[in-house]
C-alpha cells in the first residue's frame, strides 16, 4: 500500500529525471510504430501529370507550421481512383497522414474518398492533439485533389458540349 | 507552488524552452509524453528544436500555461496586489518592476506585461536587436537565480520565474518571425490553427518546387543558392511586414507573416542540407 502511494508520487519525477538524462530515448518511443513507418517507408511518394484529363491534383498547407502537401490522384473512366501519389515537405506526422491517405484513396470512388475524414487518419496513426492538424492537412489534400479533378471534368464535358453544337 | 524538484532546472537553457509548467501540466496526463512540446518540436524535421524556438503553435500552449502560473502564483504568494513591494509594501517604481527601490528585494512578474516592456523595447517590428541583447544580458546579470542561492525560498522562485520569463521574451523578440507572430497576438489576430483553404495555388506551387530543387540539390553550392533566394524574399517580407503593421493592416501582416513560416521552414531545411554536406566531407 505504502509502496503503491510512494511510487505514484514519485512517477513524475522519475518522468522527469528520465526525460532529463535521456532525451532521445523517450523521443523514440513517443510516435506510433504506425507512424514510424510510413515516415521511413513512405507509401506512393511521387508526382502525375497534373495536366492530364484524369488527374486531380490538390495542393494544400498548413500556416501555422509551414507544412506543404501535394497529393494527386488518378481516376478511371468509372470514376474509382487507381493510383494516388504524394509529395509532402513537413514533419513526420504529415508525412505519414499523407502517405496513409494515399494508400486510403486507392481503389475507393469519388464520393468514397470524400467520406475519409481526418479523424479516421489521426486514429489510425494514434497522433497527439498537438499533431492533429498533420491529419486534417491530409483530408483538406484528398478534397482538393477531388475538387480539382470534379473542376476538370466539368470543364472537359463543357468544352465537348460547345463542339458538340 | 512547484516541486523543488523542477524549480532547479528552470534556470537551465534547456528549461527556458520547456518551462517546468509545461511539464508539470503534461505530466498529469496519462500520455505525457505525446503531449510535451519538446518531442513535437523535435521531430518536427525542419525545425532544428531549440534554434527556431518550438514550433508555433506549441509555442501558444506555453504562453497560455505561463501566465496561468503567473496568476496562480500571485493569489498564492502575495496579499498585495501590485504595485507594491511584497517585502516592505512599499509602492514599486513604474520604471523598474522587477526589484523595489527600498528594500532590494526581487519582484514577481508584472501581471499583463508584454516582451517589449521587459526588454523595454519600442513596440516595433523593426525593433534594434543590439539593444535587446545587452537588455538580456543585463536582465539576467541581476535576474538569474545564481545570485539568490542565499535568499529565501520565495524570492529564488521570483527570481527562477523572471529570469525564465526573460529568456522567453528574448528568444521571442529576437527572430523576426515570432517577433511578428508574437505582435499579432497581442493585438488579437494570432496564426490560424489548421490548413490554410484560401491560400494562393501559386505560392504553394512555388514552395512545392522550391522544396523539390533543394531536395534534389546535389552539390553545396545549389543549396546555398536558394538559401540566399529565401534569404532574399524573407527580406522583402520583413519590410513588407513592417509597412503592414505601422499602417495596423494586421490581416496583410499574418498573410505575410504565413508566408514567411514557410519561408524560414525552407531556410532551415538549407541549413540541415548544407551540414549535411559539411558532414560527408
Amino acid at each position: 500500500m505504502a509502496g503503491a502511494v510512494a511510487k505514484k508520487c514519485l512517477s513524475p519525477l522519475a518522468l522527469l529525471s528520465r526525460r532529463l538524462s535521456a532525451p532521445e530515448l523517450v523521443f523514440k518511443s513517443c510516435y506510433h510504430q504506425k507512424v514510424v513507418d510510413h515516415y521511413e517507408n513512405p507509401r506512393n511518394v511521387g508526382s502525375m501529370d497534373k495536366n492530364s484529363k484524369n488527374v486531380g491534383t490538390g495542393l494544400v498547407g498548413a500556416p501555422a507550421c509551414g507544412d506543404v502537401m501535394k497529393l494527386q490522384i488518378e481516376v478511371d473512366d468509372q470514376g474509382k481512383i487507381v493510383d494516388a501519389k504524394f509529395k509532402t515537405f513537413g514533419c513526420g506526422s504529415a508525412i505519414a497522414s499523407s502517405s496513409l491517405a494515399t494508400e486510403w484513396v486507392k481503389g475507393k470512388t469519388l464520393d468514397e474518398a470524400l467520406n475519409i475524414k481526418n479523424t479516421d487518419i489521426a486514429k489510425e496513426l494514434s497522433l497527439p492533439p498537438v499533431k492533429l492538424h498533420c491529419s486534417m492537412l491530409a483530408e483538406d489534400a484528398i478534397k482538393a485533389a477531388l475538387a480539382d479533378y470534379r473542376l476538370k471534368q466539368h470543364d472537359s464535358q463543357k468544352k465537348a458540349g460547345r463542339v458538340g453544337n | 507552488m512547484f516541486p523543488l524538484g523542477s524549480l532547479r532546472i528552470i534556470c537551465s537553457p534547456r528549461a527556458a524552452r520547456h518551462p517546468p509548467w509545461t511539464r508539470k501540466h503534461g505530466a498529469s496526463l496519462p500520455n505525457a509524453a505525446t503531449l510535451s512540446p519538446s518531442m513535437a518540436a523535435s521531430f518536427h524535421s525542419n525545425n532544428p528544436p531549440w534554434h527556431n524556438g518550438v514550433n508555433f503553435r506549441e509555442f501558444g500552449k506555453v504562453e497560455f500555461y505561463y501566465t496561468k502560473t503567473v496568476f496562480s502564483s500571485k493569489s498564492c504568494c502575495t496579499s498585495q496586489i501590485k504595485p507594491h513591494c511584497w517585502n516592505c509594501k512599499r509602492l514599486l517604481e513604474k520604471t523598474s518592476t522587477f526589484f523595489c527601490k527600498s528594500c532590494q528585494a526581487i519582484q514577481p512578474p508584472e501581471e499583463g506585461t508584454t516582451y517589449f516592456k521587459i526588454m523595454d523595447c519600442d513596440y516595433t517590428f523593426t525593433l534594434d536587436t543590439h539593444k535587446l541583447q545587452t537588455r538580456y544580458l543585463q536582465l539576467q546579470r541581476s535576474l538569474h537565480p545564481d545570485n539568490f542561492s542565499q535568499k529565501s525560498v520565495k524570492e529564488q522562485g521570483f527570481s527562477e520565474h523572471q529570469s525564465a520569463l526573460v529568456n522567453k521574451a528574448y528568444t521571442t523578440l529576437l527572430k523576426p518571425l515570432s517577433r511578428g507572430l508574437y505582435m499579432l497576438e497581442l493585438e488579437g489576430v494570432p496564426l490560424e490553427e489548421g490548413t490554410d483553404s484560401h491560400a494562393d495555388s501559386d505560392f504553394l506551387l512555388e514552395l512545392m518546387e522550391v522544396n523539390e530543387a533543394l531536395d534534389e540539390a546535389q552539390t553545396p553550392e545549389e543549396a546555398s543558392k536558394i538559401g540566399q533566394c529565401m534569404k532574399g524574399k524573407l527580406a522583402d517580407l520583413t519590410e513588407q511586414i513592417d509597412a503592414a503593421l505601422h499602417k495596423g493592416e494586421l490581416h496583410a501582416a499574418r498573410a505575410l507573416l504565413t508566408k514567411m513560416k514557410y519561408y524560414t521552414n525552407i531556410e532551415e531545411k538549407v541549413k540541415e542540407k548544407l551540414s549535411g554536406f559539411m558532414s560527408n566531407i
